[in-house]
C-alpha cells in the first residue's frame, strides 16, 4: 500500500469515526435533497425535441438549460434542502457520460430500465479494461453553480453498471477504473455526498458480495449512500446494511416499513417523495411518517425522493422538492 | 413433409408523413410535403389527386378534409406493408397520436399531466388515472373496418394492454389514500388498477372490434417485465381482456427482459404468439450457430418452457437505419427455426418502424420478407 492510499484510509476512517461519535452524542440529524437526474421543463423538452429536427441551435438548447438548472436551483434553494443538486440536466441517462468518457465501455443497445418506462444505452464492453481517461468535470457536474461542501452528487453503482453493461464486466473493475477516479475528483471539488444509484438488486437470490467487493475498491473519501431507487428492497436491507457506506436509501412506496431492520444501524435516506407518481405529498403526512421512523434509526434521517425526479413533469416535480423540503423542515424545527 | 411457410408481418406503426402531421397539427403544409404525397402515391399506386388537391390548400383544413387526409395517411400506411410483401398489415397506426396517448385519450378516468423523457429527446405525455376508468364504446372500430375494407391480405390489430396503460400511468385513485410503507397495499392497488384497464377499458374496445369481423388481436405489452415480480398480473390483465372474446390473440413485448416471463407465460389463456424483439441485441454478422446470434439466446429457455405458443421472431432492429441484408434475416430465423422447431415461427420486426422514414422501413421489409424466402428455400431443401 503507499503512502498517499494510507493516507486517504486514515481520512477515511477519522470521518467515520467522527461521524459515529456525533451519532452517539446527538439526536439523529434529519436532511433533505432531491438526488438524481431532474425533469426537463416543458420549454427545454421542446428546445430538445426541436434540435433533434433541426429547427434549432445546440447554442439555443444549452441556454434553456442554463435557465432550467437556475429555476431547479431557486426551487432547492426555496425549499430549505440541505445538499443541491444540479440535476444532472444534460445527462443522457445514468450511465452515458461513464459510457462516453472511459476506455473500455461505449453506449451500447437501447434497453429497457426496470421499474420506469424508460431506455439506457447499455454500456458496452470493448476489450480494454474500463478506465476513465480523465474524471469528467463540467458540464457533466456543474460544479461552479453549487455551493462548495454543500452539494450532492449521483452516481451509478458499480455494480449496476456492471450489471447492466452488454458484455462481461467486473463491478470491482468499474469502481477501480471509473467510479473511483470521478469520485476522489468530485471530493476534490466541493462535493459533500455521493447519491449511488443501484438498480440492480431487486431480483430474487442476489449475491451481494460483488457489491461490497466493488464498494471497497471505491476508496472514497466522501459519505457515500446507495440508494435502491424504485423497488422493493426489502429481502436485500438486511445484508445492505452490513456494507460499508454511510447510508442506504430506500423506496418506501415499494418497500413495506416492517421489512427495515431494527434498529436502522445507517443513515436513512428515506424516499418518501414518489418520483414515479404525479400526486404531490402532503408535507404533515410525511412529517408524520418521519416520526415514526426516527424512533426505529441509529443514524441520521434524509428525506429524499424513491428515485429521479425525471419521471414526472418538471412543473410536478418542483411541487415535489418544495414539499420535501417542508416536511423535513416541520421536523427539524420539533428537534 | 408440409412445406414450411413463415407468415410475415410489421408488429404496429409507421412514421407519419409529413402532410398527414401537419395538416392534423393545424401546421402549414408546404410545397415540398403535396410533392412528398404525390411520390408516393404513384410508388404505392394510389390516385393521389384528391389528396394533392386538398393538401395544396396549405391549411385551415376542414374536418371533413381531415378526415380524408387521415384516411389517405392509412391507405399509404397499408398499401406501404402490402408493397413490402407482408402477409399480414394493418395501417401503420397512422390515426393513433401514440400508442399510450391513443388508449387513455378515448378513455374516461384520465387526465393528462405533462411530458416525461423516454430516453435522451425523446419523449411522451403521460396521464393520471382519477377515478375508475372506462370505455364505453369501441373506439378502434372505424380504423378497423377502413383497413378491413381496403386490402385483401390477413389484418392483426394492435391494442394498448391494460398492464401498460396501468403502468405508464400516474396512480392518483386507486393508491390516494395507502400510507407510506404500506407497500402490500399498494401492489394490491395496482392490481385493481390492472385489471380494471383489462376488463372496463381494453376488453370493450377489443370486443368490439371482434364483432365486426377481427380475427387476430395484438395486445401490445411493452411494459411487461418492467417491474418483473408483476409478470403475473400482467398475464392476469391478458387473460381478462382475453376472456369471452373470440378470436386469435397474441402479445407483443419489446426491449425488455425476457428471463422474467418464466414461468409465468404458462398461465396465458390461449395466446396464440408472443412477438418479440430480438435483432436489437444481435450481432450484424452472419451465421446460424448459437454464438453468431446472441440476441436469440433467450430462446433456448421458450424452448424448454411448457408454454408451447409460437414466437414473432423480431428479425428487424427498428432503432437503426441500418438496412439488414437479407442473408441476416434468413441466419436469424435459421438459428431459431432449429432452437424451436420452424413450426413455431412466424417474422417480424422487433416493434413498430415509427421512428423510421418511409424509404428505410419499406427497405428493411422488403429485406425482411426476402430473407425468410431464403430461409424457407434453406429449410425445404429447394
Amino acid at each position: 500500500m503507499g503512502s498517499s492510499e494510507l493516507v486517504l484510509l486514515t481520512i477515511r476512517w477519522l470521518a467515520r469515526k467522527h461521524r459515529a461519535i456525533k451519532r452517539r452524542l446527538d439526536l439523529p440529524e434529519i436532511k433533505s435533497y432531491a438526488p438524481g437526474i431532474y425533469a426537463r421543463s416543458e420549454t427545454l423538452v421542446q428546445a430538445t425535441r426541436d434540435l433533434d429536427r433541426g429547427r434549432t441551435t445546440e447554442a439555443a438548447v444549452q441556454d434553456q438549460r442554463e435557465v432550467d438548472l437556475r429555476s431547479f436551483l431557486d426551487a432547492q434553494r426555496e425549499a430549505g434542502l440541505d445538499y443541491l443538486s444540479d440535476g444532472l440536466l444534460n445527462w443522457q441517462d445514468i450511465f452515458r457520460p461513464f459510457d462516453e468518457a472511459a476506455r473500455g465501455l461505449e453506449p451500447g443497445p437501447l434497453t429497457r430500465f426496470l421499474n420506469t418506462n424508460t431506455f439506457y444505452r447499455a454500456p458496452a464492453v470493448t476489450e480494454e479494461a474500463p478506465t476513465l481517461v480523465e474524471p469528467l468535470g463540467e458540464p457533466y457536474f456543474r460544479i461552479g453553480d453549487l455551493p462548495r461542501n454543500r452539494w450532492v452528487v449521483t452516481l451509478p453503482s458499480p455494480h449496476a453498471l456492471a450489471e447492466f453493461a452488454a458484455g462481461d464486466l467486473e463491478p470491482r473493475a468499474v469502481a477501480e477504473g471509473v467510479l473511483g477516479p470521478q469520485i476522489r475528483w468530485l471530493a476534490g471539488n466541493g462535493c459533500a455526498i455521493v447519491v449511488l444509484q443501484e438498480t440492480a438488486l431487486f431480483d430474487g437470490g442476489i449475491d451481494v458480495y460483488p457489491l461490497s467487493d466493488a464498494l471497497d475498491a471505491l476508496q472514497s473519501p466522501l459519505p457515500v449512500a446507495l440508494q435502491l431507487p424504485f423497488g422493493d428492497s426489502g429481502d436485500v436491507l438486511g445484508e445492505l446494511v452490513e456494507l460499508d457506506v454511510e447510508a442506504i436509501g430506500v423506496d418506501l412506496y415499494a418497500t413495506d416499513l416492517e421489512a427495515l431492520p431494527r434498529p436502522f444501524p445507517k443513515t436513512l435516506l428515506a424516499g418518501v417523495v414518489d418520483a414515479r407518481n404525479s400526486l404531490v405529498e402532503e408535507p404533515g403526512d410525511l412529517a408524520e411518517f418521519g416520526r415514526q421512523l426516527l424512533e426505529e434509526l441509529e443514524g441520521e434521517l434524509h428525506f429524499v425522493p424513491n428515485g429521479d425526479l425525471q419521471f414526472v413533469p418538471e412543473k410536478i416535480a418542483r411541487q415535489k422538492v418544495l414539499r420535501l423540503g417542508e416536511a423535513a423542515r416541520i421536523l427539524k424545527e420539533e428537534r | 413433409m408440409t412445406e414450411i411457410r413463415f407468415v410475415t408481418r410489421e408488429i404496429g406503426s409507421l412514421a407519419k408523413p409529413g402532410w398527414r402531421v401537419k395538416a392534423i397539427a393545424g401546421r402549414p403544409v408546404e410545397k415540398k410535403d403535396v410533392e412528398e404525397a404525390r411520390e408516393w402515391g404513384w410508388r404505392l399506386g394510389i390516385d393521389s389527386g384528391e389528396l394533392a388537391e386538398i393538401l395544396r390548400k396549405g391549411g385551415s383544413f376542414t374536418n371533413e378534409e381531415k378526415v380524408k387526409i387521415q384516411d389517405f395517411a392509412a391507405l399509404y400506411g397499408i398499401r406501404i406493408l402490402e408493397h413490402a410483401g407482408l402477409d399480414v398489415v394493418y395501417d401503420g397506426e397512422q390515426r393513433r397520436s401514440e400508442m399510450y396517448d391513443h388508449a387513455v385519450r378515448h378513455t374516461k378516468g384520465f387526465e393528462t399531466r405533462g411530458t416525461v423523457r423516454s430516453f435522451d429527446n425523446k419523449y411522451y405525455t403521460k396521464a393520471a388515472v382519477v377515478e375508475k376508468p372506462l370505455v364505453e364504446r369501441a373506439y378502434d372500430l372505424e380504423e378497423f373496418e377502413f383497413v378491413r375494407s381496403h386490402t385483401d391480405r390477413a389484418v392483426k390489430t394492435p391494442f394498448t394492454g391494460a398492464y401498460t396503460i396501468m403502468d405508464w400511468s400516474y396512480d392518483e385513485h386507486y393508491a390516494k389514500d395507502i400510507m407510506l410503507g404500506a407497500a402490500a397495499q399498494r401492489a394490491e392497488a395496482r392490481r385493481r388498477f390492472g385489471v380494471e384497464v383489462a376488463r372496463d377499458v381494453v376488453r370493450p374496445n377489443v370486443t368490439g372490434l371482434v364483432e365486426a369481423g377481427a380475427e387476430w388481436v395484438q395486445i401490445d405489452e411493452p411494459a411487461a417485465t418492467t417491474r418483473p415480480e408483476e409478470v403475473p398480473l400482467v398475464v392476469e390483465t391478458f387473460n381478462a381482456t382475453r376472456e369471452g372474446v373470440d378470436a386469435r390473440a397474441s402479445m407483443h413485448i419489446c426491449f425488455s427482459d425476457y428471463n422474467s416471463l418464466f414461468p409465468h407465460i404458462e398461465a396465458l389463456d390461449d395466446c396464440y404468439e408472443l412477438q418479440l424483439e430480438f435483432s436489437n441485441r444481435d450481432s450484424r454478422e452472419l451465421g446460424t450457430k448459437a454464438e453468431d446470434r446472441p440476441g436469440y439466446d433467450v430462446l433456448e429457455r421458450f424452448a424448454g418452457s411448457a408454454w408451447d405458443g409460437k414466437i414473432g421472431l423480431g428479425v428487424i432492429d427498428i432503432h437503426t437505419n441500418f438496412i439488414e441484408p437479407p442473408e441476416l434475416v434468413r441466419d436469424r430465423i435459421l438459428y431459431a427455426a432449429r432452437v424451436l422447431g420452424p413450426e413455431r415461427i412466424e417474422v417480424n420486426t422487433d416493434c413498430g418502424l415509427r421512428t423510421r422514414t418511409w424509404e428505410v422501413s419499406l427497405a428493411k421489409l422488403k429485406n425482411m420478407v426476402e430473407g425468410t424466402r431464403l430461409a424457407e428455400e434453406a429449410l425445404n431443401g429447394s
